[in-house]
């Protein structure tokens, strides 16, 4: 399988070199390394920083609807992200971008364990969720009313749908760190991760340090998927979709997915990014569509499908 | 200004034949007896505002303070400000309201309702309707010798810039706002980039950093990024177009067509 999905990567990010606004074919040298490239590393990035941490979240809640953008996470890393952004403070410092979208989402990880452990049943996390998802975007759209901006909400609508294009170079020398170093935490969570599948009590017994788990599960979800927000904006539903397409191959066993969900979700994001920007070229489209309504799109039917299968 | 109020009050009290519309008279007597209390809305209706009738200014829009968008920024700063809010602008007493084509529907209905005029402005799109506005505007405001000085001098500096003679052949000129948008035929930069001698390429459409690159155009056109950080002027800073030669244009020149624009035409001939 991995061996499958490596080829997989290699395969789209050559496509991903030759296709672009300015046409199929190996381009300008230019284009290729200061526009294509640091694309396609982004799309690889935070696409599979989204699907580990996808993978690690619905096996440390036990819940297979866990995702990050679902929990709000997403949302959080996008509120530290615009306060960073509008209020000049980014400008100033750059890494405080990535920096405030990992505190955003590590104060949203923070709270879902915290209300974790005390509500184990899998709606109540969900609701806890939405709430934290409602909570962010209200404060999302004061942070922009009072921005020194006076056009930001209008900007940060197309930002919030997520998208790679016209990124460069220090964006992925911003995003590569956290990103590397969230994912880093998570595959080493594997036997953790497999234990809690029996329940955290079942773990506790087996010597397993639960807290300290979780923990770890929730820095490594705030460094990938805040830094990830950081440069990307909101892309949803990878995180969801990867681990339920690999665990009919792969079975159910958490610390198994979680490196495979790391290529899955590289593999899916950049192929989405392709699409995105493929679709100008064959249809009617003054621009590209934004990438996170591409991922919503494949992604929303996905979550009916789960949701059906979960109900009682 | 309160005690003279008072008095003015107590004088009128006295004086009970004294007409109740010569007290701002009293009080400000430089201004002209007919002169009206104007309230603006509009960047744009602030900036003919300003120019025109200044002395009938009662408050003009808090955009109007920016100088990034704003001609008459230093003068709007020792002006009053108010906002799109019917109450807010009720409580100055206007005679007349100036707003845009669009938006603030539901303030300005009420407004009317009460019974003040509302006047909308235009938007020109080339130095002919540019004309046209300013003496329409300076005559709605009784200042038609104003707006006839403002228009010479603007064809003073349009004849400035044509008559000097185009030392080569035309630059092909691009045209970038916000988020890769160009300006396209009809709008006001396609005018302005006409009258500089350039010839304009743009198409109205979004471009993308790619397309530049692998096209550059001679000369891209851009507004001077705002003061505040903004992700749809950002991507002007790409790498991959540091190459392309660039002229910047204060975006107030450009947001409101205006007598003003001829100065990013004497900017871009340079």
């Amino acid at each position: 399988m991995t061996r499958w999905l490596i080829l997989g990567i290699v395969l789209l990010t050559v496509l991903s070199l030759g296709v672009g606004a300015a046409g199929l074919g190996v381009p300008d040298p230019l284009i290729l390394w200061q526009i294509r490239l640091p694309r396609t590393a982004l799309a690889l990035l935070v696409g599979g920083g989204l699907g580990l941490s996808g993978a690690a979240l619905q096996g440390a809640l036990r819940n297979p609807l866990a995702d990050s953008g679902l929990l709000g996470i997403g949302g959080c890393a996008g509120l530290g992200a615009v306060i960073a952004y509008y209020w000049g403070v980014s400008a100033l410092f750059a890494p405080a971008l990535p920096l405030a979208g990992l505190a955003g989402a590590g104060v949203g990880c923070a709270f879902l364990l915290m209300f974790a452990g005390r509500a184990a049943s899998g709606p109540s996390l969900i609701l806890a969720g939405i709430a934290l998802s409602a909570a962010t975007a209200a404060m999302l759209a004061l942070a922009l009313t009072l921005a020194p901006n006076p056009f930001a909400l209008a900007e940060i609508t197309f930002w919030l749908m997520g998208g790679l294009e016209d990124r460069t170079l220090s964006h992925v020398a911003l995003a590569l760190p956290p990103i590397a170093l969230g994912c880093l935490v998570l595959l080493r969570l594997g036997r953790g991760l497999d234990a809690l599948a029996l329940g955290e009590d079942a773990a506790a017994t087996l010597g397993l340090p639960v807290g300290q788990t979780l923990r770890r599960t929730a820095a490594g979800v705030a460094l990938a998927v805040g830094a990830g927000a950081a440069v990307a904006g909101g892309i949803g539903f990878v995180g969801l979709v990867v681990p339920h397409l690999l665990r009919p191959i792969l079975g159910e066993r958490p610390g198994a997915l979680l490196f495979s969900s790391l290529l899955a979700g590289a593999a899916l994001l950049l192929a989405a990014d392709l699409l995105a920007r493929i679709a100008p070229m064959v249809l009617p489209l003054a621009q590209e569509p934004r990438l996170g309504v591409l991922t919503a799109l494949l992604g929303a039917p996905f979550l009916v499908r789960i949701a059906r299968r979960v109900a009682p | 200004m309160r005690r003279l109020l008072l008095a003015c009050r107590l004088l009128l009290a006295a004086v009970p034949v004294l007409p109740l519309a010569a007290v701002p008279v009293l009080l400000l007597a430089a201004v002209p007896a007919d002169a009206a209390r104007i309230v603006s809305l509009n960047l744009c209706a602030d900036d003919f505002l300003v120019l025109l009738a200044p002395e009938q200014v009662a408050a003009v829009s808090i955009l109007a303070r920016d100088p990034s968008l704003s001609v008459v920024a230093p003068q709007a700063a020792r002006l009053k400000t108010v906002r799109a809010d019917a109450e807010a602008v009720l409580a100055l007493h206007p005679d007349m309201v100036l707003a845009g084509a669009f938006g603030a529907q539901t303030t300005l209905a009420l407004l009317a309702q009460r019974g003040i005029r509302i006047e909308r402005i235009g938007a020109p799109h080339d130095f002919d309707s540019i004309r046209a506005e300013t003496l329409r505007l300076a005559a709605l405001l009784g200042e038609p010798a104003r707006g006839d000085a403002l228009l010479a001098a603007m064809d003073r500096k349009l004849a400035a810039v044509s008559s000097r003679a185009p030392a080569r052949t035309p630059s092909h000129a691009l045209a970038v706002q916000p988020r890769g948008y160009t300006s396209g035929p009809g709008s006001l930069t396609d005018a302005v980039l006409r009258a500089a001698g350039l010839i304009d390429i743009g198409a109205g459409r979004q471009v993308s950093i790619e397309t530049l690159a692998a096209r550059p155009p001679d000369v891209l056109v851009q507004a001077q990024s705002p003061a505040f950080p903004s992700l749809a002027t950002d991507w002007l800073r790409h790498p991959a177009l540091a190459a392309i030669p660039r002229r910047t244009v204060p975006p107030s020149l450009l947001i409101c067509g205006g007598p003003w624009t001829a100065d990013a035409v004497a900017l871009l001939a340079e």
